[in-house]
């Protein structure tokens, strides 16, 4: 087909009027092959000059434009729509940039021009080896797959669930409800956990929008954003699979707590009445506190930070449901000695510093301390401590640690599912740590809740409601979904099956055909970013507008 | 009597990071010596071994290599590929008989105008003391 | 809701990052939003930061991406310079009157070369760059805003003080000047409100101990940002007020914690976060962080902190600490802890602040009919359910006018507050 290529350079004011001798650019390039037309505007962004530009496309019979003014990243878009509104396809078209970088670095005009030239040049001959790309859409199934039936789990499902758009469910154990269903209370506002919890429970029961599957687990999860495949296994049947199709995945599954019989000088297991956090709470939950032989504790010591320094970070919650456990002790033993080990009070919320100052008082004791040892004494216990530099020791009657958040034993299978990755403290992996907290590097796998890190409930029903957003804003029942146009394609006669392109790529958008024994792009998936066409020895990738051809010709002109 | 030397450098710049770097430096009315052609690329990942040994080749003096700072890709890991790349690069332009300081690789961010304008103009002080690129001439392909 | 009409439309107050953020996504759910902003940029006050933690990422370049998306979408009415006057209504059917004020730029014509500063006569200290530096009465706040809009400070122009000063028109080749502007009164229809105006800091001249304002080199934690960043006054340079490159400094954290009553949770880490700043540009400077309870939940951040200590910076935990003057310099005294009392002669002293609400977050709650907790940050209707959530059922809140978060709770915060939106309102 004819190439017709029309040349505008903008004067952008005097801003490149002055730097440049725009009639020398127009001179240089006028004659150049399928140039159709050069001209000049005063200022080609403003609502004239995209009229001009639109009408000179028509009139002119133009196939291709060149625009020549500021960089692509304040005007691409811009001119790309004039193409569009002209009848062009919006890729026909190069934009080079003589003004940030080339009239605004130099004061000599001579060199400016000069480098114009060549940067005009460039991108006519880039512009004829550019290829028209169309707008790819795919359909898009808006139904739901959240695995973990805990308060994130719930949360996102009631705020997700709609008459079209169903969500299923996946909890492992055989009842909803999580890690909180154990808690009398939480902090800060000390509201029964329960009240919380069942009121959300049987709202997920009466949604007729929610499938709900105990006792269940995925198996396999195959496909991209929009369209994922996956198969529910009953962990008490056998035989039984359930299969469906969803268009987003939120993994909600939560964390435990870490193990205090990997660190032998707190005693766990070894001496009794030294509990963990998780224990207490359940013993507090049954309404009354007893020692192993059926008195009540006279003193209690909780030890925060248990397993930090083996995990190697902090965990957040701890400090605070440690002055939980303090108002658990009081409310029901009011005579009680109660004494807080800790390295760092760890109380960031705005409401947290006012908990503890509340939570301070008679028979409650802080002691910042380092290298403890709890040792059994008779049928006391003694704690053994470092107090500053004095080495101390305090008798007492109960233990309770507070151990580590830590991420599920089932975290790393799910990664494997999911095809995303564990990250800091082996919890999933976020895509991005500041602007995209619970999305991950697979399109529409949503992380939430502890899963993604520890946090506390009111953190973890936020992160449920922004997966939420995201999902309710990206997967619209009935609505296409619009991938990346500039991706990668691999040609199959060049292809030599190596492999080292999947082995570069970030985002797992390429895929082995066994059959032809050749490297497959999924389109959906591919972000553009060339990785696999440098890694590519036969030259098999190229970038769609990014081809090597297209650089090379900017490349040419860049070396005359 | 020879001519006075004005080096002829490309500049392969991602997106995201150095293009918009050089964005500003322009912007703020550095000076940029304007031996400097950039050609935009998506990712520094991109800037594939065959195209900076074809610049060389065709007769740049230098080539420049700028992507955004490790762990900040716009495409994750795009920038360490290309470190890794960088790293081969620099023996193979020996082989074609080249200083390796020819080729540069630095990481610019966007908002670093100063920077982007610094390592320009260092690169061109070190190219004009290295003086034209021998095998300009000498290939023909 | 009513058998009143239901607007779908939302506005958004506030585009920092939290209401960038909800915006994008909104936008991205077919909605038509309206951002409106007090300044006249965007990206609030992320964009101050050179670098944030804990991958120590440029944040400009975080940011620039989504400000383009954000001036490019179609869906996005952005209105800076625009203050919300009042809200009357609920949730599906508000009507929101604001006053859009007038920067006397025309920005269809303003094509951002910056002609216009060089001749005003009328120079100041700019607020963006916390006084360290000076501007125009006609001006950008800094280098690379975005959106790249010019406007009249009327409070220091001279013409707005009754002098005829043409200078910045006639320097302008594109007519873009324009003193007949005026402030524009707009109602808007929305359906649901999304408030994310951000946060201050506490001002360390109410907490005398620390010498800020009265002893040289005592700097703020904001102050600091814009010392250490490239596009900052002093192009990224560390420099003492006389000029000289500081060998040692003091890092104190908690700084007005006892007169807010809250940690407000950041500040350890960007404490950490300039140990790294000033380790960058001056290798050999001797540091100390003074701190009382080092507050660094989450899992990366831990990892931070042992990679700064290996520095070998001092963590010094300590109490009623004074910043004094020695000598040509200055000293910090403190107590350790087990009553012995120390003095540390220091070059340079960064004090980290506490964070505290907007001084417009009553106002706005006034219009917004919510209400504030005793901190005077925007109150959550339920702590235990979403923190989005107000006592006003159409009004939701994200960021640190909530209360103090970092930049990834803040981002959790708006998507939050847009879940809310698309599922409550479909």
């Amino acid at each position: 087909m004819e190439k017709k290529i029309g040349v505008y350079i903008c004067e952008c004011g005097p801003n490149i009027a002055e730097k440049i001798d725009i009639d020398k650019v127009i001179d240089a390039v006028s004659s150049l092959d399928d140039v159709n037309v050069v001209d000049r505007y005063k200022l080609l962004c403003s609502v004239d000059g995209k009229k001009f530009l639109e009408e000179q496309i028509k009139k002119q019979g133009l196939t291709h434009l060149v625009v020549a003014a500021c960089s692509p990243k304040q005007h691409e878009q811009t001119f790309m729509e004039v193409c569009e509104n002209a009848g062009i396809n919006p890729y026909l078209f190069q934009l080079a940039n003589i003004r940030e970088q080339c009239a605004w670095i130099t004061e000599d005009k001579d060199e400016a021009t000069k480098k114009a030239i060549i940067l005009v040049k460039a991108a006519i001959r880039r512009v004829r080896y550019h290829v028209s790309l169309e707008k790819k859409e795919i359909d898009s199934n808006p139904d739901v797959l959240v695995i973990g039936g805990g308060i994130a789990g719930i949360e996102a499902s009631l705020q997700l669930a709609s008459s079209d758009r169903k969500i299923y469910l996946v909890e492992k154990t055989s009842s909803l409800g999580g890690l909180i269903t154990n808690y009398e209370k939480t902090f800060p506002s000390m509201r029964s956990s329960s009240e919380i919890i069942k009121q959300k429970i049987q709202d997920v029961d009466k949604n007729e929008n929610i499938k709900v599957f105990t006792d269940s687990e995925v198996e396999e999860s195959l496909g991209f954003f929009g369209n994922f495949q996956v198969k529910v296994k009953k962990t008490t049947e056998e035989n039984e699979i359930v299969e469906f199709n969803v268009g987003a995945i939120v993994l909600a599954t939560g964390s435990t707590l870490f193990d205090p019989d990997e660190i032998p000088r707190y005693g766990y297991g070894k001496i009794d009445n030294v509990i963990t956090a998780f224990e207490f709470e359940k013993m507090n939950l049954s309404g009354v506190i007893l020692l192993k032989n059926n008195k009540p504790p006279k003193s209690v010591a909780i030890i925060h930070c248990v397993g930090r320094n083996e995990k190697g970070y902090c965990s957040e919650i701890c400090c605070m449901y440690s002055l939980k456990f303090v108002r658990y002790l009081k409310d029901k033993l009011p005579d009680v000695k109660v004494t807080n080990f800790y390295s760092d009070l760890c109380i960031p919320g705005k409401s947290d510093q006012k908990f503890y100052e509340e939570t301070k008082g008679k028979n409650v004791d802080f002691i910042r301390a380092t290298d403890l040892e709890i040792t059994k004494q008779g049928d006391k216990i003694n704690i053994k401590y470092k107090n500053e530099t004095n080495e101390n020791s305090l008798p007492i009657d109960m233990v309770i640690l507070s151990p580590a958040v830590e991420p599920t034993s089932d975290a790393f299978k799910l990664a494997e599912l999911t095809s995303i990755s564990l990250g800091d403290g082996g919890f999933f992996s976020e895509e991005h740590e500041k602007l995209g907290p619970v999305s991950t590097s697979t399109d529409g796998v949503y992380i939430v809740g502890c899963a993604q890190g520890p946090k506390n409930i009111s953190e973890t029903v936020v992160q449920a409601g922004a997966a939420t957003g995201k999902i309710l804003s990206s997967l619209i029942p009935g609505r296409k979904i619009e991938p990346e146009i500039k991706t990668s394609q691999i040609s199959e006669s060049f292809c030599i099956g190596c492999k080292n392109c999947i082995s570069v790529c970030s985002y797992g958008a390429i895929t082995f055909d066994e059959t032809r024994k050749i490297a497959v792009v999924n389109e959906v998936i591919c972000r553009g970013c060339g990785n696999c066409v440098a890694a590519c020895p036969s030259g098999a990738a190229n970038i769609k507008h990014f081809t090597f051809n297209q650089i090379y010709q900017e490349l040419m002109e860049a070396v005359k | 009597m020879a001519e006075k030397f004005e080096p002829r450098i490309v500049g392969f710049l991602c997106n995201w990071c150095s293009y918009a770097g050089a964005d500003l430096a322009g912007s703020s009315k550095l000076k940029v010596p304007s031996s400097l052609i950039p050609i935009r690329v998506m990712c520094s990942s991109r800037v594939d071994p065959v195209i900076v040994e074809t610049a060389f080749l065709r007769g740049a003096d230098g080539v420049i290599v700028a992507g955004c700072h490790p762990g900040d890709c716009h495409y994750d890991e795009g920038n360490y590929y290309a470190r890794r790349r960088f790293a081969v690069l620099k023996k193979v332009v020996e082989t074609l008989g080249l200083e390796s300081d020819r080729l540069r690789l630095s990481w610019i961010s966007a908002s670093e105008g100063q920077r982007f304008a610094d390592v320009i103009n260092e690169f061109n002080e070190k190219i004009k003391k290295m003086g034209p690129n021998p095998i300009r001439k000498k290939t023909s392909l | 809701m009513s058998d009143k009409e239901q607007y779908t439309d939302v506005l958004v107050i506030g585009a920092g990052i939290a209401g960038i953020e909800a915006s994008l996504m909104l936008s991205t759910s077919d909605r038509k939003v309206h951002l409106i902003e007090k300044t006249s940029y965007t990206g609030g006050t992320v964009i101050k930061f050179e670098e944030v933690f804990s991958n120590m990422e440029c944040s400009t370049c975080m940011v620039s991406p989504i400000q383009q998306e954000l001036l490019q979408d179609k869906n996005i009415n952005l209105l800076i310079l625009t203050e919300i006057e009042e809200v009357k209504g609920s949730f599906g059917n508000f009507t929101a009157k604001i006053r859009k004020k007038a920067s006397y730029v025309d920005l269809q014509n303003c094509i951002g070369c910056n002609e216009c500063f060089e001749p005003c006569p009328v120079s100041l200290k700019n607020e963006f760059e916390e006084g360290l530096s000076e501007r125009k009465a006609i001006y950008v706040p800094c280098a690379g805003a975005l959106p790249n809009a010019p406007m009249i400070d009327t409070e220091h122009c001279l013409r707005f003080k009754g002098k005829d000063c043409r200078a910045c028109q006639e320097a302008c080749m594109f007519e873009a000047i324009d003193f007949n502007q005026k402030d524009e009164k707009l109602e808007l229809k929305v359906g649901a409100i999304i408030v994310a105006t951000g946060f201050n800091t506490f001002d360390p001249k109410q907490s005398p101990e620390y010498g800020y304002g009265k002893i040289d080199d005592v700097y703020t934690a904001f102050e600091f940002e814009r010392l250490y960043a490239s596009n900052g006054p002093t192009d990224g340079k560390i420099l003492l007020k006389n000029g000289e490159i500081p060998k040692s400094a003091a890092i104190i954290h908690c700084v007005g914690r006892d007169k807010k009553g809250y940690c407000s949770s950041v500040c350890c880490m960007y404490s950490l976060k300039f140990n790294h700043y000033l380790k960058s540009k001056i290798p050999e400077i001797k540091i100390s962080e003074f701190y009382t309870d080092l507050c660094i939940p989450g899992k990366s951040h831990q990892k931070f902190y042992e990679k700064m200590k290996e520095t070998g910076t001092d963590m010094i935990r300590a109490g009623e600490i004074e910043v004094t003057k020695q000598g040509k310099g200055m000293a910090v005294k403190y107590n350790n802890g087990n009553g012995k009392k120390s003095i540390l002669p220091v070059d340079m002293v960064i004090l980290s602040p506490a964070i505290e609400p907007n001084d417009d977050a009553s106002k706005l709650a006034k219009i917004l009919d919510i209400s504030l907790d005793e901190y005077g940050f925007f109150k959550e209707e339920n702590q235990d359910v979403s923190s989005v959530i107000t006592s006003n059922s159409g009004v939701f809140i994200a960021g640190c006018i909530q209360g103090p978060k970092n930049i990834q709770d803040s981002v959790s915060q708006a998507s939050a507050a847009v879940g809310k939106i698309l599922s409550l309102s479909r």
